[in-house]
């Protein structure tokens, strides 16, 4: 393969080159130009050459050469990034706003062991009804639900002999609270539903359902038509679910409609029921040495003394025992409460008012204001996604072009 | 450094300008490059610290500056254009006999030169005008050492293949050996 002499080469190209006659403008010229030309655009970038820090890697050059080379393509990107930022943030806001969902949960209990026994729900927050309510269809069965006593709030939630207490909490999925006793956690629930007019009768009517397919019942039910006072028809209702079924049965309730509200609390009564259990076992000790005694009793007299006491202590072990099932009950079902409105209630609500108290100007200014308000909403609901796509438009072309670059200079 | 950059300069433009010329083939254009590049490299003088030697960073500057003229706007022109340096070639001997000798060895070799692709033209002209190492050339261009070398090579073939540089080669080695 024949190459070409390099001093030939040389000699051409020397030849060739030293032929070109220099500009008559000459190097002092073009130094001078290029000094002034470089001080007078040096003043832009320094305007908008951010600061990326003495520590800011081998890209931060390139980043500086791209600031200098495109200032005002940098200042539109990072306003498009900005209104892209400020526009999802925006959406964000917007979509986690309106259903103001609140969880607590509280520690009760782990009171001493000589507390006084008191059936205290600390922490609950739900109203429970059971006097008033009424138990769904299938909840009145001995099989389904347990019985409720008219006579006594607190036993009327007490689930009977039959009550399954397996349906207590699993105790793997719940923290201990006590040595060898499972934690007792009572758990309520209440959530505001929204749903459109006339649904709310079937709302209610899957909201009692949900109790039914939970192996829970209804505690309490109420329903407002609304047409006397003039009012948005509602609804409430009260349910009873196995705590294991907890959190499907309030995501199924959730899907009926649109929550506005929820809230949820879970109390642990661990130490409380530990408390009662002791106490009931010491009575029953010494309600057993009674009977020893009066076994041995030998007079009316002694037999009568120990009676008396005798039925005091199991006055109080039954006392006890009623506490512990109504604790049982609590922590064996959690409380889940509803209310139910229908769509437009806020609406109606908003605009009765000013009707009946402002002028038609005033009025028009209001309507005015939230048609701003809508329409500046949906401005900015439109724009989030808008200034995104704008965003990976612009991101995909400078890649393209820079890619592009690269290859062409590749290939030069 | 500054200071040593405008010494650079000052005495450098003469050959930068015409490696310019080599390059594009054109004196207007070769001129608004080696401005170009005379201001970019005081405009980023400051990374002078960074950069081993001046003379191959100024050389990336200049030879930059002419791949943007060739990317950006001489494919839009008349490229006959190219043809005014060598008027300016012819113009600057007094001499008819030689001033059509030179023109005629100017015409061809720049003829040959441009019939090289700019990814050929520029190491030679670089190499063999500029009188940069191969090291020099490679961080002037921003590639292997290894890839320059063989970017030579592929142009020296090829200039030896084109059949009007190798005439003007044998005439050069004739009137040597005359000489001699």
């Amino acid at each position: 393969m024949a190459l070409l002499d390099e001093d030939t080469l040389g000699a051409l190209l020397h030849e060739l080159g030293d032929s070109y006659p220099i500009p008559s403008s000459g190097e002092a010229d073009t130094l001078r130009r290029a000094q002034r030309g470089a001080e007078e655009r040096r003043v832009v970038p320094e305007q908008i050459t951010f600061d990326l820090g003495p520590g800011a890697g081998p890209g931060a050059g390139t980043v500086r050469r791209v600031i200098r080379a495109h200032p005002r393509l940098v200042v539109a990107a990072s306003l498009v990034v900005v209104l892209a930022l400020a526009g999802a943030g925006v959406l964000w806001t917007n979509t986690s706003t309106p259903p103001r969902v609140t969880a607590g949960s509280a520690v009760a209990g782990r009171a001493p062991a000589h507390s006084p026994a008191t059936p205290s729900r600390a922490g609950n927050q739900s109203e429970h009804s059971a006097t008033k309510g009424i138990a769904s269809p299938s909840s009145a069965g001995a099989a389904q639900g347990p019985a409720f006593s008219a006579s006594n709030p607190d036993l009327a939630r007490t689930p009977t002999a039959a009550a399954p207490t397996t349906a207590a909490p699993n105790p793997s999925n719940l923290p201990n609270g006590t040595i060898g006793q499972p934690a007792r956690i009572e758990q309520t629930g209440s959530l505001d539903l929204t749903v459109p007019s006339g649904a709310l009768s079937s709302t209610m009517t899957k909201l009692v359902d949900l109790a039914d397919a939970y192996g829970g019942f209804v505690a309490n039910m109420d329903t407002q038509s609304g047409s006397l006072t003039g009012s948005t028809p509602s609804g409430s209702v009260t349910l009873q679910i196995p705590v294991a079924s907890f959190t499907s049965a309030l995501n199924s309730a959730r899907s009926l409609g649109k929550v506005s509200q929820l809230t949820t609390r879970a109390t642990d009564v661990t130490g409380q029921y530990v408390d009662l259990q002791s106490r009931i076992t010491a009575l029953e000790a010494s309600r057993q040495q009674y009977l020893t005694i009066m076994a041995k009793a030998t007079s009316i007299g002694d037999v009568l003394a120990v009676q008396s006491d005798l039925d005091g202590i199991e006055t109080q072990i039954e006392q006890l025992q009623g506490q512990l099932n109504v604790l049982s009950g609590e922590t064996a079902y959690s409380t889940l409460t509803a209310t139910v409105s229908e769509a437009g209630a806020a609406h109606r609500h908003h605009h009765r008012t000013p009707v009946a108290t402002t002028s038609g100007w005033t009025k028009a200014w209001r309507d005015s204001l939230h048609g701003f308000a809508v329409g500046a909403e949906g401005l900015i609901r439109a724009a989030g996604p808008a200034l995104f796509a704008l965003l990976c438009l612009v991101a995909l072309v400078f890649g393209g072009r820079l890619s592009w670059r690269r290859l062409q200079r590749r290939n030069l | 450094m500054e200071q040593q950059l405008e010494e650079w300069l000052a005495e450098g433009y003469a050959v930068s300008f015409r490696t310019a010329c080599l390059i594009l083939g054109n004196q207007a254009d070769a001129e608004e490059a080696v401005q170009d590049a005379f201001l970019r490299a005081w405009r980023f003088r400051d990374s002078l610290t960074s950069v081993p030697s001046i003379k191959p960073w100024l050389y990336r500057v200049v030879v930059n500056s002419c791949y943007s003229k060739l990317r950006r706007e001489i494919p839009h022109r008349d490229r006959r254009t190219g043809d005014e340096a060598l008027r300016d070639v012819a113009s600057v001997d007094g001499d008819p006999a030689t001033v059509a000798q030179r023109s005629e060895v100017a015409q061809t070799v720049l003829e040959a030169l441009h019939r090289l692709p700019v990814s050929l033209r520029v190491p030679i002209v670089l190499r063999y005008y500029a009188d940069l190492s191969e090291r020099d050339i490679a961080l002037a261009i921003g590639r292997r050492q290894g890839t320059v070398k063989s970017r030579l090579h592929e142009a020296r073939r090829r200039l030896a293949d084109d059949p009007s540089i190798a005439t003007l080669a044998f005439d050069a080695a004739s009137d040597d050996s005359e000489e001699a």
